[in-house]
């Protein structure tokens, strides 16, 4: 017995500190006994209802019914109670003084976040262990296979891991107690309509025998496809709370850069080849969609990063003069962020226009150019509505606002052009017309959708004015943080 | 083991809440950290513990950066916070278990570890119990046992002695008295100024953020006329003494405090013992005359303005 506890004991040595926590605390609290007291009692109750009034004997799709709806309980406690038990303790964690307590070690904050994370796939895997039985029992019952049965829950299993992540990632948002409750409102409300949804597109699932496609290619590319996007969510959720939960006083944006610059590029080559090789655009334009919207929304996030670097992140500046400029890039900083999201856009740009020039077969003509104009209309805006917001903040408000409010700034700037501004004038003039939504993207993909190709170049033409005047004011902002980007000139302690 | 802060500034915006603060303490000393709220102690604190980096200047412990090695120093320092664990499902010895583990204590060390400093801080008792049923008293010793569990040579300590029984307070400074007696440095807040007189070896008073003393009491003290405090009770004539004092040679105040006299005297020890002499040829029944040495509240009413930033 002795030997046996050394081993449990030597294998938990191994484990994150953070996971054999949390589920110490999750099996010495009441909120996930409860919860698996209920899940077991509902799991039962369902059984026994179908069991006794089902016509058993001669359906032959008992097992089948009886699984679908056990999979559709299953799959709402992995969706709304896990999550919602990892993403709670994490916030008020955060709210206290106990998070203090952990950095005092030699935790890491990575270490923290992948901590929760597996503690909570650890409750989830537990559920499935505790319905297991249940789903067992429905395979007796006629209706469904074996591999039906593993392939939807392994399926379950992978958004589970993402609604966890996703739950955890809103945890760790730096917010007031009523900006939590209502970030997580809007999530439960968010979880609580998607789980009909998932519930009949997996008994769709269920019933067109996807267990018997197993020996397909399709069905193998499907699952690599649904694997790869879940864990890549997982990763980007996990990176996201990583920053978010790292001290101020660390190089925050590294990670997060690094890990999306990586992602682009890789993305970037396989859509490229497939475009190619399919002699069609699309795959190229959807990857160019999907990361211009990014680093736009990027953009408004960098503005919102402090301006000047602690001593510590300027500790690891390199001292190599050479390496600085592409250093500068990857390090956190309202400047640094603003110029990394405005190449990655320059970036990202540039394979549309190369594949169009090099096949203009593909996909040319109006089409092409419609797709590049709102492409360029989006980041555009976004940078001036983001750097204007950094001027607003810095001039008119005199820095009494703290940087980070500066993307709400910006996003009530967007609003007052894409709302507010055309409201007043409709109710002046009491007509409405498209030319008033010039100063938003939105008025622009209207425009583009409507063919009014005009009025298109003309948002555009004020995106370029408006994003030229913002940057021209703020060069100095610029070169001012690119100027402080060196390593500190002697050691304080003498 | 010497601790240096060289320098240290913190700014918030405009609010400069550590302004050029300096000082050192080595192993074995116990030192006050005073000051009137928002003087910027907890943030000086916050910033030794690693917590917070300063705007500039630097601290180091053994010669470890805080600012470059930050996780160096973490080795090196139990912090206890003024806030207290208040986990609703954990145990004491899970939670002290817990903390072990993110120190990187392996299972058999980390067994007798925790073990141990149950016992030194009196809690193998209550060890099943979950923190949110402790009193103040007991949570204080959970969170000083959570700072000792990596047996670091360096305590900072906010406030331990907040919101405690007399007795609680006595078994404190008693727990205290032994980690220094180990070597340990220990940096320690409150605003109990008389218990900090007993225990510290020196102390720092901060206020709006710049040292407006640092050094042991007698040095704080300061330079002046040679001074000492004396505290008299005799048995009879109790309202005659207090008029004679007044007229009596280098005395320069009276006070009555209940059936004691506090008076202090201009001179030396040799002032006090010849007033003594003169009180007993006087006929006085003297019980007790005791001298008062520094005393860390009056040096810090006479040192601080209590402004607050």
């Amino acid at each position: 017995m002795n030997f046996v506890t050394n081993i449990l004991e030597k294998i938990t040595d191994t484990l994150n500190p953070i996971v054999v926590k949390e589920l110490r605390q999750a099996v010495k609290g009441r909120f996930f006994s409860v919860i698996l007291m209920v899940f077991l009692g509902v799991m039962l109750l369902t059984m026994g209802l179908y069991l006794t009034s089902e016509n058993i004997e001669v359906s032959f799709n008992a097992g089948r019914n009886i699984f679908g709806v056990l999979l559709s309980i299953l799959l709402g406690t992995c969706l709304l109670f896990v999550p919602a038990y990892a993403g709670i303790r994490l916030g008020a964690e955060r709210s206290d003084a106990n998070v203090d307590l952990l950095y005092i070690t030699t935790l890491r904050s990575r270490s923290i976040i992948w901590g929760k994370f597996l503690a909570a796939l650890v409750l989830t895997v537990l559920l499935f262990s505790a319905c297991l039985p249940f789903m067992t029992f429905t395979y007796l019952l006629r209706g469904v296979d074996l591999p039906s049965i593993f392939v939807l829950m392994a399926f379950i299993f992978i958004v589970a891991g993402v609604a966890v992540q996703c739950a955890i990632f809103l945890g760790c948002i730096p917010a007031n107690r009523f900006f939590r409750v209502i970030l997580g409102v809007g999530w439960l409300v968010a979880v609580a309509a998607s789980i009909p949804t998932l519930s009949i597109m997996m008994y769709g699932l269920l019933t067109s025998g996807i267990g018997s496609q197993m020996g397909t290619w399709l069905f193998w590319r499907t699952a690599l496809s649904v694997l790869v996007v879940g864990m890549a969510l997982i990763s980007v959720f996990g990176l996201f709370s990583t920053a978010l939960i790292s001290p101020l006083s660390s190089n925050r944006a590294l990670p997060v850069r690094l890990f999306i610059t990586g992602s682009w590029f890789l993305t970037g080559i396989g859509t490229t080849i497939w475009s190619i090789a399919s002699n069609n655009l699309a795959p190229v334009a959807v990857w160019v969609a999907v990361y211009v919207l990014l680093y736009s929304i990027g953009l408004f996030v960098a503005v919102s990063e402090r301006e000047h670097l602690g001593q510590r992140v300027r500790h690891s500046i390199p001292c190599r003069r050479w390496l600085r400029p592409f250093a500068f890039l990857f390090y956190s900083g309202a400047a640094a962020g603003v110029l990394w999201s405005s190449l990655m856009i320059v970036l990202t740009l540039l394979p549309i226009v190369i594949l169009d020039q090099r096949f203009p077969h593909m996909w040319g003509g109006r089409f092409y150019d419609e797709f590049l104009v709102v492409m360029l209309v989006l980041p555009l805006h976004a940078f001036a509505y983001a750097l204007g917001a950094s001027i607003i903040r810095r001039w008119v408000f005199a820095n009494r606002i703290a940087g980070g409010y500066t993307c709400v700034i910006a996003i009530i700037l967007l609003n007052v052009a894409t709302m507010i501004v055309p409201l007043i004038l409709f109710f002046i003039t009491g007509t409405w017309q498209k030319l008033w939504l010039i100063g938003s993207p939105i008025g622009t993909i209207l425009a583009v959708q409507d063919t009014e190709y005009h009025l298109a170049h003309s948002s555009l033409d004020i995106a370029i004015i408006g994003a030229l005047i913002v940057f021209a004011i703020s060069i100095p902002w610029f070169f001012r943080q690119i100027r402080n980007f060196q390593p500190p000139k002697q050691d304080p302690v003498t | 083991m010497q601790i240096n802060v060289n320098h240290v500034k913190k700014h918030f915006g405009r609010t400069r809440a550590v302004d050029d603060i300096s000082f050192s303490f080595s192993s074995g000393e116990i030192v006050g950290f005073v000051g009137p709220n928002g003087a910027g102690k907890t943030t000086t604190m916050r910033i030794l513990a690693t917590l917070d980096e300063p705007t500039s200047g630097d601290a180091t412990i053994d010669g470890i950066s805080i600012v470059e090695a930050p996780e160096n120093a973490r080795q090196l320092i139990g912090y206890v916070p003024d806030a207290l664990p208040v986990h609703r499902d954990i145990t004491v010895h899970d939670y002290l278990d817990f903390f072990a583990r993110a120190y990187g204590l392996a299972s058999t060390q980390r067994k007798q570890v925790v073990e141990s400093i149950e016992g030194f801080t009196n809690l193998t008792g209550i060890r099943e119990k979950t923190l949110y049923a402790l009193s103040k008293g007991m949570k204080q010793r959970v969170s000083l046992a959570r700072a000792l569990v990596h047996d670091p040579p360096v305590l900072v300590m906010d406030e331990p002695a907040a919101g405690l029984d007399p007795r609680a307070r006595v078994e404190l400074r008693e727990l205290l008295r032994i980690l220094s007696g180990q070597g340990k440095a220990i940096l320690i807040s409150s605003h109990i100024l008389t218990e900090l007189s007993e225990i510290c070896d020196g102390a720092v008073i901060i206020e709006q953020g710049k040292i407006v003393a640092y050094g042991n009491l007698e040095e704080i003290d300061g330079p002046g006329p040679e001074q000492c405090t004396v505290v008299i009770r005799s048995l009879n004539r109790q309202d005659e003494l207090y008029k004679a004092m007044l007229i009596m040679p280098n005395v320069a105040a009276v006070n009555q405090l209940g059936d004691e006299i506090e008076a202090k005297i201009t001179g030396s020890e040799d002032t006090c013992s010849e007033l003594l002499e003169i009180l007993i040829k006087s006929g006085y029944r003297i019980v007790d005359f005791k001298q008062r040495g520094s005393d860390l509240e009056s040096v810090f009413m006479n040192l601080t303005k209590g402004v607050v930033q």
